[in-house]
């Protein structure tokens, strides 16, 4: 697989979160272009490429959205994959610069909150789910994910303990992060484990809550973006799967085991070398098969890495065993905004690479390893994805 | 208050959440209808390859192993094991939350032992991940076709016995609420 050479990521929005909102998608997408624009220096015919992630665009779509902004992009792409949106956003877009199909591409993912709307996405995701999976409870992803949680418990020892590792750190990390939904409340192992129980294992806790928002960034030349003065973030090697291990019963791997090697290998790099993560958090055991399948720990080591692993984006905590993990808070405290959730490790990833984080800066940031996962078709997560991002002054 | 006035109000008032008789999720795709019409003779029916034996649940139009559009309704083995249960607490549905209300509900997951992988109802307290279970189909209150988990060695082989599972879960019943619409 050829390299990223000459493309670069830049200029991180992330705007609107809202618990319930009035707002369409197309409000979030629009906003988040018009700060994209404003933010580069740019202007609309600037933008030669568009690539849209969203649940909630309805009878709209990409194609739609160039009217309603009155662009006329040669270049346009749909990921509406949730959790893998945003890095197969980045990859594709990546390979249009790269082929001189587009300059500067923006890719965003947007999504409303109207009142009961996740309801209806829950009731209507996909052929098979409507058939086989929602009739039984209708707990939406939260039941299908309480299946793999106990499965896993039950195999490798986790305790709801281990869970809450990755939660409270994640809320001190969003403790710091103005844009966090529930950032300005405090998470104690006490209130985690006392939290009333949503489905098996899963505790309210261990839930996303479902929002409003958009999220965005730009990719563009490296010659464009030094033009315009922004500090922008290399890419270093990325990839995906879909439908991996579709013979295991239950979830307990998925795509990213499938090329973590040659993935570091192509970022000539190694976990080790990673300054921080971003998983995709829908659920904290997600983060955790994350952890294990892109080498961080061995398979079933998930629970012991994360009890001695302070994943805190500061100097909390002793000084060995850090790996500061979704440092905005992810998705757990952030809030899941439809499509957008699969844009958030990106956008806080270029924040940091960047140094442009406010009070969640990481001071030692230089290597970003970003990781997606996505849409349960039935009774598991179908997509995965990861990128591997360094700061362009290293 | 005319009848004019009368259907206003009712369709303001007509939310799940008032309504006197909530049911579980109707909605089926055409596959899924099929599925239903399919199982209503007998304890346990899926789609089957003809031409390469793949049995394919959930249900679709093509056989996912050789693509084939050979895919025929055939009764298959009950058997299976269950993979993983849960307790669910919490619904986006009226008539789940209703039940709910009064005990967790429970669902699991069964790899079958002809192939597929099922969610399901779980009919049994005592199961647990490991268990020789049997699955079989059943209306629900809905008319819609669902699947329950039983133990290995609950009888299920007669109609009036998975009936009796089936009305001790009330599933064939609408979920009731008093002075609803």
């Amino acid at each position: 697989m050829r390299d990223y050479q000459g493309v670069v990521m830049t200029t991180p929005v992330s705007l609107g979160y809202q618990r319930q909102s009035a707002h369409g998608a197309p409000w979030f997408i629009g906003m988040v272009l018009r700060e994209l624009i404003l933010r580069a220096g740019l202007s609309k015919p600037d933008i030669e490429g568009l690539a849209i992630s969203s649940f909630s665009l309805g009878v709209d779509s990409v194609v739609s959205l160039t009217q309603h902004f009155s662009l006329s992009p040669r270049w346009i792409e749909q990921a509406d994959m949730g959790g893998v949106s945003g890095i197969v956003a980045l990859r594709r877009a990546a390979r249009a610069v790269q082929a001189g199909e587009a300059e500067v591409i923006a890719c965003i993912g947007g999504d409303g909150a109207a009142h009961r709307s996740f309801e209806h996405t829950a009731a209507n995701f996909s052929s098979w789910s409507i058939d086989a999976a929602f009739p039984y409870g209708a707990g939406g992803p939260n039941a299908v994910f309480s299946l793999i949680t106990s499965r896993y418990m039950a195999d490798f020892g986790a305790t709801r303990e281990d869970f809450a590792r990755i939660c409270l750190d994640q809320r001190y990390n969003a403790n710091h992060y103005a844009q966090a939904l529930l950032g300005h409340k405090t998470l104690s192992l006490d209130d985690y484990l006392s939290a009333r129980p949503i489905a098996g294992p899963i505790h309210l806790f261990d839930c996303v809550m479902p929002c409003a928002g958009g999220e965005g960034f730009l990719l563009m030349t490296e010659d464009r973006a030094r033009h315009l003065g922004l500090p922008y973030v290399q890419i270093l090697a990325t990839d995906e799967r879909h439908n991996s291990f579709s013979e295991d019963p239950v979830q307990q791997r998925a795509g990213w085991a499938c090329y973590r090697d040659s993935l570091y290998t192509r970022a000539g790099l190694g976990p080790s070398d990673i300054d921080l993560l971003q998983t995709y958090d829908d659920y904290p055991v997600i983060s955790m098969l994350q952890i294990e399948d892109l080498g961080f720990c061995d398979k079933g080591e998930g629970p012991r890495f994360v009890r001695e692993t302070d994943m805190r984006f500061d100097g909390s905590g002793k000084p060995t065993n850090k790996l500061p993990h979704n440092t905005c808070g992810g998705q757990l405290s952030c809030g899941q905004a439809g499509s957008a959730a699969g844009y958030l490790g990106l956008t806080e990833a270029l924040r940091q690479l960047t140094h442009k984080a406010e009070n969640n800066q990481v001071t030692t940031a230089r290597t970003c390893l970003v990781s997606g996962y996505g849409m349960v078709n039935y009774d598991r997560g179908l997509c995965s994805a990861a990128a591997i991002l360094q700061g362009a002054d290293s | 208050m005319n009848l004019k006035e009368k259907m206003k109000r009712r369709l303001k008032l007509n939310r799940p959440s008032l309504r006197a008789r909530a049911r579980p999720p109707k909605q089926r795709t055409a596959m899924g209808q099929q599925f239903t019409a399919a199982n209503l003779p007998v304890s346990l029916s899926m789609q089957v390859c003809t031409a390469c034996e793949h049995h394919q649940y959930p249900p679709a139009e093509l056989c996912g192993r050789c693509l084939g559009d050979t895919l025929r309704y055939q009764e298959v083995n009950t058997a299976g094991q269950l993979l993983s249960r849960s307790a669910l607490h919490h619904s986006l549905w009226e008539y789940y939350k209703r039940r709910i209300r009064i005990k967790p509900w429970q669902i699991g997951s069964v790899k079958l032992r002809c192939g597929p992988v099922i969610i399901g109802h779980v009919a049994e307290d005592a199961l647990q991940a490991g268990d020789d279970v049997a699955v079989f189909s059943h209306s629900d209150a809905s008319q819609a076709a669902v699947l329950i988990i039983v133990g290995a060695t609950t009888p299920i082989a007669t109609p009036a016995q998975r009936n009796d599972i089936v009305t001790a879960l009330c599933l064939g019943q609408p979920a009731e609420k008093k002075g609803g619409i």
